[in-house]
This record gives structure tokens, sequence and C-alpha cells, in this order.
């Protein structure tokens, strides 16, 4: 555990005002640049790549494109590509070159609604399998995109006929360790968490946190998966240990009550898959460590297995804003450099400290 | 009449005098003692002695010793000289009196002065001990920022050095790829060469080694063998989905659950109410549907002595809107005077339910309820039960006499049964 002197520190390194409404920030993979996604104030949409330069940003390009961008990802593009997917407010998924972004390389009008969330897998010379892009919509669906297939999505996970959709939040994907298992967790508005394998086609897990889910990640996308954060309105978020799946209890959790206000966003550290930082309502970060139990999974009375869920301890906390933190990114090249983007219409790159002595 | 000490001695050198004066028995405090330049007073009632001295002295340096039953004054001279006598010899009574007042007013000056020269070093010293302890502060924040910048500006040095590293990676990548881009149109122009000698094995071998010797080139074929390893997209498929049932089109907060299952709670008794009527009472007028109209009916119906009408429209009334005390209260009555005692009972009760909080609006309501049941009790001549109510009617309103009167009747009564039994 770390002590005292040895705790890590997040030093705030750069601070960009922008003016516009930034709804998510991501690293350009192997470069020090990073993304701006958002909304202008008349309702465009508006995407800023930076580059850190010594203590400030340098702007390198700004688009412009119709409709509100929400979310980003890089996530299943190749390493030599790099293009960017977006999810905007009118349901359209776009993916760009950002060398040349007047036309998107794929475009499709995916949901009815905005898409709240994105995530890819496949790409960046992580894991195996085809390269896919799955899309969280206030319509209610989720949708599982393969670029090489225009117009329809490879998997839809939709509400049965007649019942009343709930807005999903969140998407992630995980277990993708070889070519053909994957799984994709989504959280909606109402508190449900449902797990969907992607190999059999079915619903694998589902089950309720009491609160709307803002964010869920998977502790790495491209192993077994390992643990799962979910996190929620009222501040708080659930860390499942997704190993060991019990037929009725499904998957043994801790949970940590960090504040009233919502959590944003989690991410775990691309270096250390048992680090991550939360983002709250109130304009603060936490930084938090897992640590695993002694024996990961134990029977029960009938002999079936279960897992245990281990204990979470907070490393650091710092409030940066009076606003909302809503998105967050780690650098995969520069363990503990990361950017933040809050709703007081400001980006900061932080740098977190000491991590080597966790 | 003070008593006046006047066997004093004293004796004097060039700059002090020495006064000696015993005090009869008397115990002097140093509050007896006043003393001013030219004036001194000792003053233990009922013992006075006073002296206007012959020349003015430092009242601040001089000193009086108390003890043995004597004070022991030593006085320093403010001019040293000689005087002829401690006191001054034709001193009249208003030179006295002028200088006695003039002597208390000069201690009174002085003594302020002192509380104020006081109050001043005591300010001064808080001020400084507030700016002591500020700087000891100030100390400790600027440590504390120093140690911040320093790590800051070992991880902007960290960064710069973790960005020259990502620079010359890319420059020499675009190298890379320049070299393997020629390396691929090199050893295909070497193909075509060959497909068309095929005899020019030299060349066929030396292009083989160059394509070995870069590692570059071997990346772009691995890499390209990589993509025709990935899978085709996947089959397109549904997975339909339930949700947990949510009434609301909002958020599920957990905080907010107790509020919206009160409100759900309230919007299901409404619609019960409406639902259970509307099927039987299509054929009503609709007149017959508004509860007040109905209670105006029945207590028509009362006045003219129809009491089954009466009850009949307070039902009904009561199934539109169950939540009017009145309807109960009258009711009640109607159900007295049919000598349905039970139910009277029953309605005077629930009408009295309805009408909390108890306050000075629904005092007529509350008294008619409590009359009403304590009839009912006494004619089923349960006399301790209808007593109760006709005290509680009496607390509301004191002033009715006939609640008094019957109150009373009740009371003989009961002791005239306990008499008997």
């Amino acid at each position: 555990a770390a002590v005292g002197g040895e705790r890590p520190q997040i030093v705030s390194h750069v601070q960009q005002a922008l003016s516009y409404t930034v709804f998510d920030c991501k690293w350009v993979p192997r470069s020090a640049r990073l993304l701006c996604l958002g909304s202008a104030a008349r309702g465009t949409g508006v995407l800023q790549l930076y580059e850190l330069h010594g203590a400030r940003l340098e702007l390198l390009r700004e688009i412009e494109k119709p409709k509100p961008i929400k979310c980003g990802t890089f996530g299943a593009t190749s390493l030599q590509q790099r293009y960017l997917a977006t999810g905007d407010f009118d349901g359209n998924l776009n993916i760009w070159n950002l060398e040349a972004p007047e036309i998107p390389v794929y475009s499709v009008k995916g949901h009815k609604e905005i898409i709240n969330s994105i995530d890819g897998v496949g790409g960046l010379g992580i894991g195996e399998g085809a390269p896919e892009i799955v899309t969280g919509s206030r319509d209610g669906t989720v949708k599982v995109w393969d670029p090489r297939q225009n117009d329809t999505p490879v998997a839809n996970m939709e509400p049965v006929q007649g019942e009343s959709k709930r807005d999903c939040w969140t998407v992630a994907f995980g277990n993708a360790y070889n070519q053909e298992e994957r799984v994709v967790c989504a959280g909606y508005d109402n508190g449900d968490i449902k797990l969907f394998d992607l190999k059999t086609m079915s619903l694998r897990w589902e089950t309720n946190i009491k609160n709307g889910v803002c964010s869920v990640e998977f502790d790495r996308k491209d192993i077994n998966m390992n643990k799962l954060v979910v996190t929620s309105l009222e501040g708080k978020f659930h860390v499942f240990d997704m190993r060991t799946q019990h037929p009725t209890k499904g998957f043994a959790s801790v949970s940590e009550k960090v504040q009233k206000s919502t959590i944003w966003q989690v991410r775990h550290l691309p270096q250390n898959r048992d680090i991550f930082m939360t983002s709250g309502g109130s304009g603060s970060l936490h930084l938090w460590k897992y640590e695993y139990p002694a024996q990961r999974s134990k029977k029960d009375s009938e002999g079936s297995e279960m897992g245990v869920a281990g204990s979470v301890s907070i490393l650091q906390n710092v409030t940066l804003s009076t606003q909302p933190i809503s998105s967050l990114d780690w650098s995969p090249d520069k363990k503990g450099l990361c950017v933040c983007g809050a709703f007081d219409q400001t980006v900061r790159v932080l740098i977190v400290t000491k991590l080597n002595k966790i | 009449m003070p008593l006046w000490l006047r066997e004093h001695s004293w004796r004097q050198t060039l700059t002090a005098v020495y006064l000696s004066l015993p005090l009869r028995g008397a115990r002097a405090t140093p509050a007896n003692i006043f003393c001013s330049e030219q004036y001194l007073k000792v003053s233990i009632p009922p013992f006075l002695f006073e002296a206007v001295l012959y020349a003015p002295i430092d009242d601040t340096n001089s000193t009086a010793k108390i003890g043995n039953g004597n004070i022991f004054f030593t006085l320093y001279k403010k001019e040293p000289a000689m005087w002829d006598s401690l006191t001054l010899a034709n001193a009249d009574k208003e030179k006295l009196q002028y200088l006695r007042e003039n002597a208390v007013l000069k201690a009174q000056e002085k003594a302020k002065e002192e509380m104020e020269a006081k109050k001043i070093t005591k300010q001064e010293h808080k001020k400084y001990a507030l700016e002591a302890t500020m700087k000891v502060e100030e100390a400790e924040r600027k440590r504390i920022e120093d140690l911040k910048e320093k790590e800051r500006q070992k991880v902007t040095k960290e960064l710069e050095l973790w960005k020259s590293q990502q620079k010359d990676g890319d420059k020499y990548k675009s190298i890379q790829n320049k070299r393997e881009l020629h390396q691929e149109i090199e050893p295909l122009k070497e193909r075509k060469n060959e497909k068309m000698n095929t005899t020019q094995i030299p060349n066929e071998g030396t292009s083989k080694t160059r394509l070995k010797s870069t590692k570059g080139s071997c990346s772009i074929f691995s890499q390209n063998l990589k993509e025709e390893q990935l899978p085709a997209p996947r089959a397109a498929a549904t997975i339909k989905v339930n949700f947990t049932p949510r009434v609301f089109p909002t958020a599920l907060r957990e905080s907010r659950v107790a509020e919206e299952e009160e409100w759900l709670h309230k919007q299901a008794e409404a619609r019960r109410i409406i639902n259970s009527d509307l099927s039987e009472l299509e054929d009503l007028k609709e007149e017959e549907k508004n509860p007040d109209w109905l209670k105006d009916k029945g207590n028509k119906m009362f006045a003219m002595g129809d009491y089954l009408g009466a009850v009949n429209a307070y039902n009904l009334a009561v199934r539109l809107n169950n939540k009017l005390p009145l309807l109960y209260l009258n009711r009640a009555a109607c159900h007295l005077k049919l000598r349905n005692l039970h139910k009277a009972i029953e309605d005077s009760s629930k009408a009295l339910e309805l009408l909390t909080p108890p306050v000075p609006d629904n005092e007529d309501a509350r008294v008619k309820a409590h009359v009403r049941r304590g009839t009912a009790f006494c004619q089923l001549e349960l006399y301790t039960e209808g007593l109760q109510d006709y005290e509680a009617a009496l607390k509301i309103d004191p002033r009715n006499k006939n609640i008094e009167k019957d109150a009373e009747k009740i009371r003989h009564l009961i002791q005239g049964t306990m008499q008997s039994s």
C-alpha cells in the first residue's frame, strides 16, 4: 500500500479553455496528440486535434461537422491508419481519416436517437479477431458494427416488441482473448447492466444496480474477462469479479460510495489493470486500486462455484473543477499521462506520478 | 469626624524625605494611601492623616512601606533642597481644598494615561503575534508549493524526453516506410524480370537476400498475411432484450425511489376510485356524480325527515369521495335517528379520524361528532364511553350549556347504577 509521501500525486499539467462543450477527449495512439469532440454553441459538431508542446496545447486542426459529436474511439482501427470512429447526436456512426476529414471513410445512420457511447475492439494491434465497433443509444438499442460491412450491424440488441425502451448510456467490449470470443456490456438508465455474448449471440448475464448506469469498462478488453467496473448515479461504483459466474447469483462484486454526485466515467490504467480512475459530477477525480482476495472463488452450499470480490482502496483524489468531468482518457503510451474534459468547457492534461511504486 | 493622626516623625536628606507614621492599631493596605505630587493622604476610617507637602515630590518613584503598625514613607524630592518643614505652614483652607482636588485630578489623569499606554502595548503585542503566525503559515505553504512545482518540472522534463523519443521513433518509422516501399518495388521489379528471364538465377538470389536482410519488408508481408487472416464479418443476428420495468422515463436514482412509490400509490388510488364507479354509475346524471351535490340532497332529506333517503345519498357520495368528513358526520346523525346505533358510532369515529388535525376551523364538526357518538353510546347504555365523548366535546367547546346538562345527566346515571349495584 502507498504510504504518506509515496502516494501518487495528480498534477495538473496543462489547461485549455475551449469555446464549445466538450463531450469526449481521446489520445491519438502512438503520439502526443489528443482529440476533443463536442458541440459548438450553434448546434454543430466540433473535432479539435491538439498537440502537447511543453506546458501548452497547440491546436493542429479544427474540423466542423453538421451534427454535434457525443463520443469517439480509436479502438477498432489499425495503428497505421488511426481512423476515428464517432457517434453523434443524430444517431450517425462515422469513421474519419483525420488526414482527410471531409468525407467519412464509413458512415451509417445507426440509431434513431443520440449515440451515447461507443467502443472499439480488435484494432491498435491489441487482441485478435475482427475489428468491431459497438454503439449504445437513447433509442434503447445496442448495435455492433463491422467497418467492412455497410449499412447493417452485425449484432443488434434491441427491446422486445412492445416493451418500452430505456436509454442505453454506456457500452464496452470485453473478453476478446481470441478470434471467436467477444462480449459487450451495456448499462442503461434504469440501472440495468446486461452482458451479451457475441459468440453465442445471447444474453449471458444481467443485473440491476438500483441507480442509472453511467459508465462500464472491463479492466482489459483483450483478455479473458477479469474485472468489470460499473459507475452510476448517486456517487456509487461497483467492481465485479468476472472470472466466476454463479448460476443464480451471477458475479461477485464490491461497491463503494464516493460522493453524492454522479460518477461519470471510469478508466483503467492501460499499464496496470488494477488501477483505475473515476471522474465525478463534483469536478473531482479519484484514483483507486483494486486488491484481489486470497481466494478468488469458493464453493457455496450446493457446491457451485461462486466468485469472491476483493477490496478497493483510494490512492488519491483531487478536485479540478466545479463542473462535472464527463470524459477521461489515459495515454496508452506514457504511463500516468491522462486527459480529462469537463463541462466548464475546459480540457485538462494531467500527470499522475509515482504509479511505478504501486 | 475623622480622627487625625498627628504623631508622625520625619527626617530628610537633600534628595529625600523619610516620614514615619504610626497607626494606632489600624491595619493599612495600599488602597488606603493616596499620594500625588504635593499631597499625601492616609485614610483608614476612622483615622485620617493628610499632609500638603512643602515642595513637590516624585510620586511615581516614592515608596511606602507598611509594617509593624507603622507606615514608613520614602519620598524623593523633585528638587533637591532642604525643606523648612514637612508641610506648608500657612496653608489656608481654600488652598488646601484646591490642592486636594488638584491632586485627585492629577492622580486620575495619570491612571488614565497608564491604562492607555497598557492598551497600546497590548495591541502591538497582538499584532506582532499575528504577523509571526502568518509568516510561519506562509513559509509552510511555500514549502508545499515548491515541492509540487518540483514534481511538475520533473514530470514535464520526462514528458519532453518521451516526446522527443516519439519524434525520433516517427522519423525512424517514416524512413523505414520509405525504405520498405522502395524494397517492395525492388523485388516486384525483380520478379517481373524473373518471369521474363527465368535463367537470371543470380538476380533472384540477390533479391531474396535483399528481402531477408531488411526486417521492414518482412513486416509488410506479415501484415498482409494477417489481414487475410481476419475473420469475415460476423453473421448478423439480433438479441432481444427485456428491461427491468420502470414507469418513469427518468433515470433510476435510489434517493428518489420513496417519492416515486408514493406518487404511484396516489395515482393508483385515484384511478381505482374513478374506475370502480364508472361501470355502475354510467346511468347517473352529471350532478349526481358530484359528492357535494349529493351531500346537499342528503341534508335536505334529513331536514324533511326522510332518513333512509338521506343515508342513500350519503352512501353514494362516500363511494365517490371517501375523504370528506362531513359526509360521515351527517350520516351518523341519520343513523342516530334510525336507531342504527353501531353504525352511528362507526360513522362518527370515521368523521373524527378525518377531522385531524384538530384546528379551530373544524371545532364545530368535531363537537358534533363527539356528541353524536356520545349519544349513541348512551343509548346503548355504555354510559362511561358516552361520558368520555361528552367530556371531549366540552373540552372543545366549554360554553355549550346543552352538552354540560347532558354530561351531568350521564354522570348521575353512572353514579346511580354504581350505587345500586
